[in-house]
């Protein structure tokens, strides 16, 4: 077991170290002083070994949002009416339908599956195309899987936190995961190019109403927006993968354990910790 | 007065509800579920001015909320490194944060309501109480409460939205400022006298 580990750590420190090299010099944060102990254990927390081209990127994402996105969304949100905003947001997560159902098979969650196959199958019928959220109202409520997180019940790693461009935050992990998908997703293949032209910037204008005001708020309360966004990243993912229940690993604010030991694995363990 | 004994005794809850404190009751749910009633009832009350609102925020916030035990755990590590000056002053600066930052996205209370699921003990003084905020015509938000209990005083130490914790989130954000600011806990600070003074 032992050895595995200290396998597992070299392998992950040399993949780290190459992809290091891969980038930019300047894409690499300096590890601090070995004898700065909090720095270090700051750092290693983190998970975050290229957060001056995670930075950057963040910058560069955030600029295409302002340029398009962002003024897109504003006339989406205000031009057209709410229900009709509704019609388009449950058609589109309707087409992740069989996305999900894969995901929710390849997990062994064979009764969500079963779930999400009802609700494509009302959805797309009575629900016209998957425009109503019949399922929802007949208390069948929408759950949401990706192979990011099938990668995750997997037990494999999520790796350094990455923000990629258009994509946004990620790592190595939600990264494959987002390339699995879209592979696996029938409507990939099935549908004619103007469908698949229509439905990405569909879904990026869909997802961006979503979170308009929480996005606005952010930027207005943060201190550091990309410490926020990445801090909420990974905590969703983490929420996400133990379909949405309550974890207690976590330390505790108000106990004697109040303050967080740093783990040997750092966030990582945390992550990949089996959850129900 | 009364037609029947219940209505008697729920006129008194709501009595209750209104004028007692929030800390004090029989256990962390029934807590959790009054602060909730108490909350929207106050907060959503009809024309109160916006200083009105923020001055009753506040003071529910310090009435239900182990204020000084959160700021503590959102420095983290730097906790132990920090002065006893500091100490003091970012607490100070945390609690005027905290009310700016939340009071705005507590605006809109209206139509909605909150439902405690269940609770689940996480150690022999800690609660976790699963709720749930209900909106009409939209998927409700799970609200989970860490609550710190001594007899029937209760204090909020976290609250997780759809499995995003607040304390969580701020101690990353803190991590991350000290660390551009050189490892010390005063520019934290001053980042945070900036931002409650600027908006």
């Amino acid at each position: 077991m032992k050895v595995v580990r200290a396998f597992r750590i070299r392998v992950r420190g040399t993949i780290a170290s190459a992809a290091c090299i891969a980038f930019l010099a300047a894409g690499c944060a300096t590890p601090p002083p070995a004898d700065d102990r909090e720095a270090v254990a700051a750092f290693n927390e983190a998970n975050d070994p290229y957060e001056p081209f995670n930075r950057a990127m963040l910058d560069f994402n955030l600029a295409l949002d302002k340029a398009i996105l962002k003024p897109v969304t504003y006339v989406y949100r205000e031009g057209v009416p709410d229900p009709l905003q509704t019609n388009v947001h449950n058609f589109l997560s309707n087409l992740r339908g069989p996305i999900v159902f894969a995901n929710d098979l390849l997990q062994g969650e064979f009764e969500r599956a079963g779930t999400t196959l009802l609700r494509f199958a009302m959805n797309s019928t009575i629900g016209l195309l998957g425009i109503n959220d019949f399922a929802a109202e007949a208390s069948i409520p929408e759950h949401e899987e990706d192979f990011g997180q099938t990668l995750a019940t997997w037990n494999v790693e999520e790796g350094p936190y990455l923000v990629l461009p258009i994509f946004g935050p990620s790592n190595p992990r939600d990264g494959i995961g987002l390339l699995a998908d879209s592979l696996m997703d029938p409507f990939t293949w099935l549908t004619p190019f103007e469908f698949r032209a229509a439905r990405t910037p569909g879904q990026a204008i869909d997802r961006r109403a979503q979170a308009y005001d929480q996005i606005n708020d952010l930027e207005k309360n943060s201190l550091d927006f990309y410490a926020v966004i990445r801090s909420l990243y990974r905590q969703k993912r983490r929420s996400e993968i133990r379909n949405g229940a309550p974890s207690s690993s976590k330390p505790i604010p108000g106990g004697l354990s109040g303050l967080p030991t740093p783990k040997p694995e750092g966030q990582q363990s945390k992550a990949t910790s089996p959850g129900k | 007065m009364y037609r029947s004994p219940t209505s008697a005794l729920s006129a008194f809850v709501l009595l209750l509800l209104v004028y007692a404190s929030p800390a004090v009751a029989a256990n962390p749910e029934i807590f959790i579920k009054g602060l909730g009633d108490k909350a929207i009832a106050s907060l959503n009350e009809q024309g109160i001015s916006q200083d009105e609102r923020i001055k009753r925020f506040q003071s529910l916030l310090n009435d239900a909320f182990d204020l000084p035990q959160i700021a503590r755990f959102t420095l983290g590590r730097y906790w132990r490194v920090a002065t006893d000056a500091e100490k003091t002053e970012f607490v100070e600066v945390f609690e005027k944060f905290v009310i700016q930052t939340y009071s705005a996205r507590f605006q809109d209370l209206s139509g909605k309501k909150l439902t405690v699921t269940q609770s689940r003990e996480v150690s022999a003084t800690q609660t976790l109480v699963l709720s749930e905020i209900l909106i009409p015509g939209k998927p409700s938000i799970k609200i989970n409460w860490r609550v710190h209990s001594k007899d029937t005083q209760h204090k909020i130490v976290d609250v997780m939205v759809q499995g995003i914790s607040m304390s969580v989130t701020q101690r990353d954000e803190f991590a991350a400022v000290i660390r551009q600011t050189g490892g010390k806990v005063g520019g934290l600070i001053k980042a945070l006298r900036r931002k409650t003074a600027s908006n």
